[in-house]
């Protein structure tokens, strides 16, 4: 706890609100577990459990981002997709490029378990960040904001990383003076 | 993030005694996981709270409460506005059920006794135990549960018949002689229900119906609607009659401290003058007719002339209603008293009108101790073969005098269905925790034709692996071959509704779907409203002023019901040891109330501690030299010094239970509480009170909590001392407004500097109404729930580090035991003022505290580094420090943290946020629906939970918004800004008192 004391003022919990990816299980009331783990992994921190190219779905392919990202728009989590997302497809697609990969999509899926991703994007604990006030449309209909404009290229990414995204307090400002929104402290720390 | 440690970070870390490394942002050092669901459920969103309706579980009343759940986990609790008896609001102790559900000392599964302790047993092992023994029990089985009025009361019932045993309900703070009472006047075995709206006059005979008794959320919202002001100008009276002032007390008008037992006689006599003068007594007017008042109030300690002159105004200013003595005015003549005050209520012509019989209080109703009494007896004889208990805790609520123990271990099995060890859970053999309410099924009919679902919110906490009772005894019984009906409690709960053919003629599954939804249903009822017949007087019940035992110089000894743990089953949780008791302010451990002349007698100060000593038994706690008891008496406070309850509850406080007799009352069974006198005698030890109050409950002058006469409302004088600095304008400081302004007179700070839009932003402001506030803390609780305020327990509070953000200051204005007359107790909720010209923003010295855009004073967590310069120089004491990581708290406690209010940490200042994570969650909602904000749409916490509706929020530049035209009041005004010029966002309504204010409004 020490090191993530000082650093972090939110806790534990601030940390499941920002996440909130939870669930192992399958019922409305077995909703309940440990959002995020903590631990040091070895050698490549950042390698996935499966090598999902964000490429071929969402370059190649074209998907809309919130089809598997499905709540950006109505929550502050854009929603990471549940394994029987993947499994819409995946049932029948085999995958021509990596079909062991997308057979292990299908083993996690029949172990009725969660795929453990790993976390890429994350703003501080003690920072509100709600997906839909800049994802959800705007009066034109048009995104407010790009998925892209924060998350980067994602469409040509065959390894999902974080690109010149310091997600630091003043890359949020400058945008948000340049589009002339609220700089207000009380925002997004509260 | 890169670029090495800023000046800020670093200190930060300094502030954190210098450990770890810094780590921002996308740091890689430590990875985290993202874990989706396999499957969906189909009703979460993830960052979207999810709401179930269910019906609130701490006392019998039964209000309905609105659940908030995300990702799953219930973390907030909330009256359900389409409820009847909640009516929106909810009581500090239903807020607490959370920390039931969560608790820390909640068993990991079943337990097994091996010698003097207890060894894990699977479920299976367990029930198949619990089967064997039920089989060979032969008949002799004993359930012992609490009052329960639903599907599981009725599973109760249907078990003891088909296994041949007896059921007993026992609630340690019973109505039986209400009930007894309702009888013997009117024939009907009843609790009444008690309309405070119907009524301008309200009598309590030292019923506690704002914190305990029968229904206080309820009682709380109809009591405020008929005592607070109104838009005519009118205000109804409330007078109290007991020997001791509780919070309810300190609520009324006027207190008339009579003797303690003497209800009876005062309440006899007042119906005495009013048959006198031409009204119907029915079958009482006889006795009344010839009732020498002299005597009764000579034995009352009052003069004849005023109990004559409140029984005429009783009748004038009426409709009137009148309360029997609650818990703690049960004496060995309990049942007399509540008939005398039944009868009081009829020849006043309030039955019917504010007294309803035909609907009555269904879920009040419990069998007295006596049928326990009875049970002890039969289990000492050797009678019962299996003892299950549910829902009751005997080991510690019954004096030790009534022999529990000896006669529960007399059996040669026993059942204990606590979810965490309770006392009595000890002495169990076999313990099978049941799941706590907000797991499992259940259902509620509190009045004919209310009928509530209580549906669980959310899978039972892993951690615990506990069984719903109702599944437990449904599959026992049908090990043993009998087949109630159902496979499981859900079924049963669902056949009972079906049976009680409350669907009409409309598709069940339709229908119960809808009622999941509201949480509540209604069904006509058939019964008429009808005026009942005063039946003759039963013989065997008499009016006299009862004894007490002990020496007859002793100070006779009121043992109340406690309004943060009832009879002590909330008393293993933090928030309500850390919750002040609403009449001392001390938190954590118990006291003695004595009158201050008392105690002088005694040679007692503050914090001497005393040994009580009764003829049943002795404890020594500290004094809290108190003017609202009589000089007659000692009061204690009941649901402390538990010794096997878990770690929050054990080793807090005593168990005044142990100075009683085991004794039942004679005419209705019930239990006796006020039953003895007891000696004071100092030990030479002395400890400071871990009271929150600061200043000895007054206002040293400071004219903080200021009423108003109700004469003088209407031509309140033009008088503002604000003039005064006007002057301040000259050095850069704002324009002062009158506290009753129009909107347009709250100046938005920061809008002089061009900065922020006075025309489209809104500034937050809070109006309280100090007349319709009775002091309840239910408010305390929601805040404490809603913005995971931590606990600091009573070391920390014994240095003055107490970290609600909203507590409730108590001034006692006019408090006087020696006579009848006027009671003034301001109650102030005192939170963070938000002022407009904030004495904390300018003095921090990393601009940690600021305003922002839309008026509220704000605390930014990340940038706070524990200077403490804003608390040292907020007038309010509103700004708390954390000392300590107080936030790590035992698992699964934390489970409760609400996800959208940020965690502190150990060296940050905080405070109340306006609630500003409900503010942005509305914000963000009208955003995506392309609206504006409504009026009244963002409800803070403590508002949301006020039963007596005094907190009103909103916007307060929008002339048209509630809160804007509250504060435009003649009564309004702003606490010390006259002095300091702070100009608060939070206005105060005075409260408005009968008598002339002895502080009057400045």
């Amino acid at each position: 706890m020490k090191g993530k004391r000082t650093a972090v003022l939110a806790g534990v919990v601030a940390t499941l609100g920002a996440l909130a990816f939870v669930q192992e299980s399958d019922t409305p009331q077995e909703s309940l577990d440990t959002a995020v783990e903590m631990a040091v992994v070895e050698p490549d921190p950042l390698a996935q459990p499966i090598a999902f190219p964000h490429d071929i779905h969402a370059g190649d392919f074209g998907m809309d981002c919130q089809y598997c990202h499905f709540s950006a728009e109505r929550s502050v989590d854009a929603g990471i997709p549940p394994v029987a997302t993947c499994q819409g497809c995946h049932l029948v697609v085999q995958g021509r490029n990596n079909p062991e990969e997308v057979a292990k999509v299908r083993d996690y899926a029949q172990r009725q378990e969660a795929i453990p991703w790993v976390r890429i994007y994350k703003v501080s604990d003690h920072v509100r960040f709600p997906h839909m006030r800049h994802v959800a449309p705007d009066e034109s209909g048009e995104p407010r904001v790009q998925c892209q404009e924060c998350h980067g290229p994602v469409q040509e990414m065959a390894v999902i990383e974080a690109v010149n995204q310091p997600l630091s307090m003043g890359w949020c400002v400058q945008c948000h003076v340049e589009r002339e929104v609220s700089r207000d402290c009380a925002v997004c720390h509260y | 993030m890169s670029g090495g440690i800023q000046r800020r970070d670093f200190l930060r870390v300094v502030g954190a005694s210098g450990a770890g490394a810094t780590m921002f942002g996308c740091s890689t050092e430590n990875v985290e996981k993202l874990i989706p669901y396999v499957v969906p459920p189909e009703e979460i969103t993830p960052g979207v709270a999810t709401w179930y309706a269910s019906v609130c579980g701490e006392c019998p009343a039964g209000c309905g409460t609105w659940v908030r759940t995300r990702e799953g986990r219930a973390v907030k609790i909330e009256g359900n506005p389409g409820h009847p008896v909640s009516g929106g609001a909810l009581c500090a102790r239903g807020h607490s059920a959370l920390q039931g559900l969560y608790n820390p000392d909640r068993l990991a599964g079943p337990m097994m006794r091996n010698g003097d302790g207890f060894v894990p047993v699977s479920w299976e092992d367990a029930e198949a135990q619990l089967v064997d023994r039920l089989g060979a029990a032969g008949g002799n089985v004993l359930l012992v549960t609490g009052s329960d009025g639903g599907a599981l009361g009725h599973l109760f019932d249907r078990f003891t018949e088909v296994t041949g045993g007896t059921r007993v309900e026992y609630e340690a703070l019973s109505e039986a002689p209400l009930r007894a009472a309702a009888r013997i006047a009117f024939g009907r075995d009843v609790v009444p229900a008690y309309d405070f709206e119907a009524a301008r006059f309200v009598l309590s005979f030292g019923a506690d119906f704002l914190e305990t008794w029968l229904s206080p959320t309820a009682y709380g919202r109809g009591f405020a609607r008929t005592s607070a002001i109104d838009q005519m100008g009118s205000k109804g009276r409330f007078v109290f009659l007991a020997p001791r002032l509780s919070l309810t007390g300190q609520n009324a008008d006027e207190w008339f401290p009579i003797r303690a037992g003497s209800e009876a006689a005062v309440a006899l006599a007042m119906a005495a003058v009013i048959a006198g003068e031409g009204a119907d007594a029915g079958g009482y007017a006889e006795l009344l007719a010839g009732f020498d008042l002299d005597a009764a109030a000579n034995s009352a300690g009052l003069s004849t002339e005023e109990i004559a002159d409140l029984a005429r105004r009783f009748v004038a200013e009426g409709p009137g209603l009148a309360l029997g003595p609650g818990v703690s005015g049960q004496h060995r003549g309990a049942t007399g008293a509540n008939l005398a005050v039944l009868v009081l209520n009829h020849v006043a012509g309030n039955i019917g009108r504010s007294v309803h019989l035909a609907s009555p209080d269904q879920a009040a109703a419990s069998s007295p101790y006596a049928s326990l009494e009875s049970a002890m007896g039969s289990m000492r004889a050797g009678e019962v073969a299996v003892a299950l208990v549910h829902g009751a805790n005997p080991a510690y609520s019954l004096p030790p005098a009534a022999g529990f123990a000896d006669a529960f271990g007399a059996v040669p099995f026993k059942v204990s269905f606590a979810s965490a060890l309770d006392e009595t859970a000890h002495l169990a053999d076999l313990v099978l925790p049941d799941t706590h309410p907000l797991e499992s099924w259940g259902d509620s009919h509190p009045r004919p034709g209310v009928h509530a679902v209580q549906q669980p919110v959310m899978r039972p906490v892993p951690l615990f692996d506990a069984r719903a009772t109702g599944d437990v005894l449904l599959s026992a019984a049908n090990a043993l071959g009998q087949n109630l009906g159902a496979g499981d409690f859900q079924g049963y709960v669902r056949a009972r509704w079906q049976e009680m053919g409350l669907a009409g003629e409309d598709d069940f599954d339709g229908f119960w779907r809808e009622a999941l939804r509201r949480g509540v249903v209604f069904s006509a009822t058939d019964e008429p409203e009808d005026a009942a017949e005063l039946l003759s007087p039963d013989p065997a019940v008499g009016f006299d002023v009862p004894s007490l035992d002990g020496d007859q110089d002793g100070l006779a000894l009121v043992v109340y019901p406690s309004s943060r743990f009832g009879d002590g089953r909330q008393a293993n949780r933090s928030w309500m040891q850390e919750l002040p008791d609403p009449v001392s302010k001390i938190t954590w451990h118990s006291w003695l109330e004595l009158h201050p002349a008392t105690a002088q007698r005694h040679g007692l100060r503050e914090g001497d501690i005393v040994r009580v000593g009764s003829p049943h038994g002795q404890v020594e706690l500290p004094v809290w030299p108190y003017a609202g008891v009589r000089e007659d008496v000692a009061a204690i406070a009941m649901g402390t010094g538990h010794t096997g309850y878990g770690r929050y509850a054990d080793g807090n406080g005593v168990n005044p239970m142990v100075l009683l007799p085991a004794e039942s009352e004679q005419a209705s069974g019930g239990m006796v509480h006020l039953a003895t006198r007891v000696a004071v005698e100092p030990t030479g030890e002395w400890r400071k009170l871990a009271s929150i109050h600061g200043s000895g409950h007054t206002q040293e002058d400071r004219n903080i909590a200021p009423a108003v006469a109700l004469a003088d409302i209407g031509h309140a004088e033009e008088e503002h001392a604000e003039h005064d600095l006007y002057e301040l304008q000259e050095v850069g400081g704002f324009v002062p407004v009158p506290a009753d302004g129009e909107p347009g007179d709250f100046p938005l700070p920061g809008a002089q500097h061009g900065e922020y839009d006075p025309e489209t932003t809104p500034r937050w402001a809070m109006a309280i109404d100090l007349d319709k506030c009775t002091g309840c803390s239910a408010c305390v609780t929601a805040c404490q729930a809603e913005n995971n305020v931590p606990v600091v327990q009573e070391e920390q509070l014994l240095m003055g580090r107490d970290i609600q953000w909203m507590r409730i200051e108590n001034y006692f204005e006019t408090v006087d035991a020696s006579h009848a007359g006027p009671v003034d107790v301001r109650f102030t909720p005192m939170l963070c003022q938000h002022c407009g010209n904030a004495p904390c923003e300018p003095v921090c010295p990393v601009f940690a505290a600021y305003h922002t855009p839309d008026g509220l004073n704000a605390q930014v967590y990340n940038r706070c580094v524990g200077t403490r310069y804003c608390a040292n120089n907020c007038p309010y004491k509103v700004r708390v420090f954390n000392w300590y990581e107080y936030s790590d708290v035992p698992e699964p406690l934390n489970w409760q943290y609400n996800p959208d209010v940020t965690v502190r940490g150990e060296g940050v200042m905080e405070k109340c946020t306006f609630c500003v994570q409900r503010i942005r969650e509305v914000e963000n909602q009208s955003v995506l629906e392309g609206r504006a904000i409504a009026d009244g749409e963002v409800v803070t916490a403590c508002q949301q939970s006020c039963p007596a509706e005094a907190i009103v929020f909103g916007n307060i530049r929008d002339p048209n918004s509630r809160v804007a035209q509250v504060t435009a009041n003649e009564r309004s005004y702003r606490v010390l800004d006259d002095l300091i010029n702070t100009q608060p966002a939070v206005t105060y309504q005075r409260k408005v008192t009968f008598h002339e204010p002895a502080a009057a409004g400045h």
